[in-house]
């Protein structure tokens, strides 16, 4: 099933980028900063708002690229990660929405979340911060 | 028997055991302790890395989330584990978690080197370049010591517990393969006895080890020694057995046998020798050896000195007085047996020794008078000599003793010469030594006799007193002697030169007649080698033709005719002109040469008549025959055989012979006389008169004729008592059928007498002397005609 969706949609997510509300005060990230951002390290953007980083859906083939991408590990890694942080820790992983639709939607509401979809066409909604290039 | 059991095998060995065992078990704790916390500080090294391996994950996690409550987790987790002491982990260099093991100290008691806190940088789960934080571990060095010390002490227990078990495992190994067996051999050799052939067993289970080869070997050994002592027992058997052996011949030995050390002391002695010293039996009485009565005891300590000196058997006899007057001879055989020792062996020589004085004696002296021999002679004569006083060598012959003595028999002799010994010594005085010199010989050496004059005298004592006649039974003989006397030094200053010369004095009286005594003068030496000259002479006389045949002829009384002749030797020396008979006859008597001169004779005659009957002479001729011819050198076939080869009849030969002829051999010369008369030739009997003339003989032999002496016919014309013996003697030969030649007519007035005593023959100077054979026809003739 998951061999099948990347398959599907492997063409679709060519081009993932992270976005933020524009009010956030990023301008652009660094690979770095979203890496801290959404593992738990550090979950502050410079200008000193909180990030909320959100995950696609764990069976997304956006979240598997951009975990791919971003640390060069494949989900069940990035799974094993926080499953050590959530059994006695304090650091929570991010939250899940449903779409990247709902993604869009959370990061246009909130001025701390921060996510990744599919280079997005017309939306002013949104700040792309970082490229998630190969 | 039962070893203390401290100097047993097994408490030996197990000590040996035990004490190289905690030794080893010493050095072994030393070596594992070190080892122990060496091997607990890997291991803690090691555990603590698998433990940060274990959590290095989850820490980093911790460190990339700086999350503390995780990190908190972790290090409480780890600080569990007993080897860790304190655990801290830092993300940044800011200390995120740590955790500390309340009664841990900081440093052991030093059991422990220093072990480094493990640090261990923790990666980014992201970015395995990047690092996040670090976690350090400090270990627990109380339990690490713990654990080496428990560690330790278990493997110190381990040994103890193994030592044991060694040493009893050794102690029973040793106990059960060593020591029983062992024990075992050694038990059985207390009992075993070996010499009745007893063996050692071989323990079970040990046939093929070293047990069973030291059994085995034991076994050899007392096989070796049994026959060592078998073989001593059987030498000690041996050597008893030839002590009773020697001891009995030492007893039993016929020689007696002592021992005796250089003092003279006797040690031992058997009975033998007790025997022949007469030595008393106790041993205690026993007096040095030469306190024995030997007549020389010093030679008896000489013979035992120098047998030790030269440490050689020496040996000799001693004479050992028994009594006044016995004694014994005994012969000891010294040998050396020690330094100190000698043993003698005693043997009784006694007859040996008187054996040989008798036989040293004999030796010297005429058995039948008691007198000394010639050697004895030549030793006395050679001490005489040595002595340079004067004396006399005088020695005296039996004249005709020879004769008597054939005649008589051997008898008859012995008992004249032992008179005639008996009769000298009475003429001589004590110190005057008389010998037998031969067989009718006697030499008397006359001390202090230095003259002719004193010697004179005795001579004629002597020759008085064998003069005079000797009265044998049945057979009474007188015969003179002849004495030839030498005196020396003047004679002579050695031995063979006065015997010779003594003997030349009685070859002049023999040559005298007889009954004289003569005293050595030089000319005697002259004579003699005067006639060793002839004797050589005479034996190429054949050869160079030197002999001449004489015939002096015969007459027939009756018809005053020529009969015959007898052919009578004479001898032509080219040096010494005509030889008369008389002097070399007796020498070729007693060369033999008579024997080839016999022959010579017959021969010549022979051919001579041969040339007369040619002529027509008709005479005979009589020819002497020696007695050394009779019968061997002039064999009847000999006479047959030359006479035939001159065509001579036996008739015409007439042989003379004398009565010495007969009295040497009467039955060889009877034979041989008988012989040639039955073949036809004239027997004469030569000489008669003269000797022994007895008219037994003239019975006796196969004589034709007998022929006078010429002195009873010399001396018939002034003796009558001649005159009557020979007219007797013609009576009685005629009466026996024998004819008479009277020797020696010279005169008319003897040719008379014979005539009228009836004599047949005559011949002598009156009718011719001897002639040549040229001669004869003409003396012939002028004979027959005087007639």
């Amino acid at each position: 099933m998951i061999l099948a969706g990347l398959f599907l949609s492997a063409p679709a997510c060519a081009d993932l980028v992270v976005i933020a509300h524009p009010k956030s005060g990023a301008e652009q990230l660094s690979k770095e900063q979203v890496v801290n951002i959404f593992l738990g390290r550090f979950r502050q953007f410079p200008s000193g708002i909180a990030a909320e980083p959100i995950d696609q859906a764990a069976t997304s083939s956006e979240k598997a690229v951009f975990y791919q991408r971003l640390v060069g590990k494949e989900l069940a890694e990035i799974n094993a990660y926080w499953a050590r942080l959530v059994f006695s820790g304090r650091t929570q992983p991010p939250r899940q929405a449903a779409s990247a639709a709902q993604v869009l939607e959370m990061v246009a509401a909130n001025p701390g979340a921060i996510g990744y979809i599919e280079r997005p066409k017309n939306e002013s909604r949104v700040k792309i911060v970082f490229d998630v290039e190969k | 028997m039962f070893l203390h059991f401290r100097k047993s095998l097994v408490f030996g060995t197990t000590v040996g055991v035990v004490g190289v065992a905690l030794l080893i078990g010493l050095l072994f704790k030393l070596v594992a302790a070190d080892f122990s916390s060496e091997r607990a500080e890997r291991n803690v090294t090691t555990h603590l890395d698998q433990l940060v391996d274990t959590i290095e994950s989850t820490a980093s996690v911790a460190c990339f989330a700086k999350d503390a409550q995780l990190a908190k987790e972790l290090v409480n987790g780890v600080i569990k584990n007993i080897e860790v002491a304190r655990v801290t982990i830092t993300a940044d260099g800011v200390p995120l978690a740590k955790a500390e093991r309340p009664a841990a100290s900081t440093r052991g008691s030093g059991l422990i080197t220093t072990l480094p806190t493990l640090k261990r940088t923790l990666m980014s789960p992201f970015d395995a370049t990047k690092a996040v934080g670090e976690i350090s571990l400090e270990p627990n060095y109380q339990h690490m010591e713990h654990a080496i010390t428990e560690q330790v002490r278990f493997v110190g227990l381990l040994l103890a517990v193994q030592l044991v078990v060694i040493a009893v495992a050794v102690m029973g190994v040793v106990f059960w393969v060593v020591v029983r067996p062992i024990k075992a051999m050694s038990d059985r050799l207390h009992r075993m006895n070996a010499t009745a052939g007893e063996q050692l067993a071989i323990p079970a289970r040990h046939e093929n080890n070293e047990i069973g080869r030291l059994a085995l070997d034991i076994n050899g050994l007392a096989n070796k020694l049994v026959l060592a002592l078998r073989d001593e027992h059987q030498l000690r058997l041996q050597r008893e057995m030839e002590e009773r052996k020697y001891r009995g011949i030492f007893e039993n030995a016929d020689s007696g046998i002592f021992i005796v050390d250089r003092s003279g002391r006797l040690t031992s002695w058997n009975h033998s020798f007790s025997r022949l010293t007469a030595l008393p039996t106790d041993a205690a009485k026993a007096p040095p050896l030469w306190e024995l009565p030997w007549r020389e005891p010093d030679m008896i300590t000489t013979l035992i000195d120098s047998c030790l000196v030269d440490d050689s058997t020496r040996e000799d006899d001693f004479e050992l007085l028994l009594g006044a007057e016995a004694s014994c001879w005994l012969h000891i055989a010294a040998s050396p047996i020690g330094p100190e020792t000698v043993q003698g062996i005693v043997s009784d020589v006694t007859t040996r020794k008187r054996a040989e004085t008798s036989a040293r004696e004999m030796a010297v002296t005429d058995p039948l008078t008691g007198l000394g021999n010639r050697p004895a002679l030549e030793q006395h004569l050679l001490e005489s000599i040595r002595a340079e006083e004067p004396f006399a060598l005088m020695i005296a012959d039996l004249d005709g003793f020879k004769r008597i003595n054939d005649a008589m028999g051997f008898p008859i002799g012995d008992q004249i010469l032992v008179i005639a010994a008996t009769r000298l010594q009475d003429c001589l005085k004590h110190s005057d030594w008389l010998a037998r010199a031969g067989s009718d010989e006697f030499a008397i050496i006359l001390p202090g006799i230095g003259t002719v004059e004193a010697a004179s005298r005795i001579g004629e004592r002597v020759l008085d007193a064998l003069g005079r006649p000797y009265d044998i039974p049945d057979a009474p003989a007188l015969l003179g002697a002849s004495i030839g006397i030498s005196l020396y030094p003047r004679d002579g200053g050695d031995l063979p030169t006065l015997l010779r010369n003594s003997e030349l004095a009685v070859d002049r009286a023999r040559a005298a007649g007889g009954r004289n005594c003569q005293f050595f003068d030089a000319q005697m030496v002259e004579a003699a080698a005067q006639r060793r000259r002839l004797e050589a002479d005479l034996r190429h006389a054949i050869v160079r033709n030197e002999f001449r045949l004489y015939y002096q002829p015969i007459i027939d009384l009756a018809s005053h005719r020529m009969i015959g002749a007898e052919a009578l030797i004479r001898w032509q020396h080219p040096q010494r002109g005509l030889v008369p008979p008389d002097e070399f006859i007796p020498l070729a008597e007693e060369t033999g040469f008579v024997i080839e001169l016999g022959l010579w004779v017959v021969e010549e005659a022979c051919r001579q008549l041969a040339l007369w009957r040619a002529d027509g002479l008709d005479l005979y001729l009589s020819l002497n025959v020696s007695a050394r011819q009779i019968p061997d050198s002039l064999p009847l076939s000999l006479l047959l055989d030359i006479s035939g080869r001159h065509g001579i009849p036996p008739s015409a030969l007439a042989l003379e012979i004398t009565e010495g002829v007969l009295m040497a051999d009467a039955t060889q010369g009877i034979a041989w006389l008988s012989a040639v008369r039955s073949v036809g030739f004239r027997t004469y009997l030569d000489d008669f008169g003269t000797g022994y003339s007895s008219l037994s003989y003239l019975k006796r032999f196969p004589m034709n004729v007998v022929k006078i002496d010429k002195s009873f016919v010399r001396d018939m014309g002034e003796d009558s008592s001649d005159r009557a013996l020979v007219s007797a003697i013609i009576a009685m030969t005629r009466s026996l059928g024998l004819a008479v030649v009277a020797e020696g007519v010279e005169t008319t007035a003897q040719l008379g007498l014979l005539r009228g005593m009836g004599c047949n023959y005559g011949q002598g100077y009156y009718f011719s002397r001897p002639l040549p054979a040229a001669e004869i026809p003409a003396a012939r003739a002028r004979i027959d005609a005087a007639g």
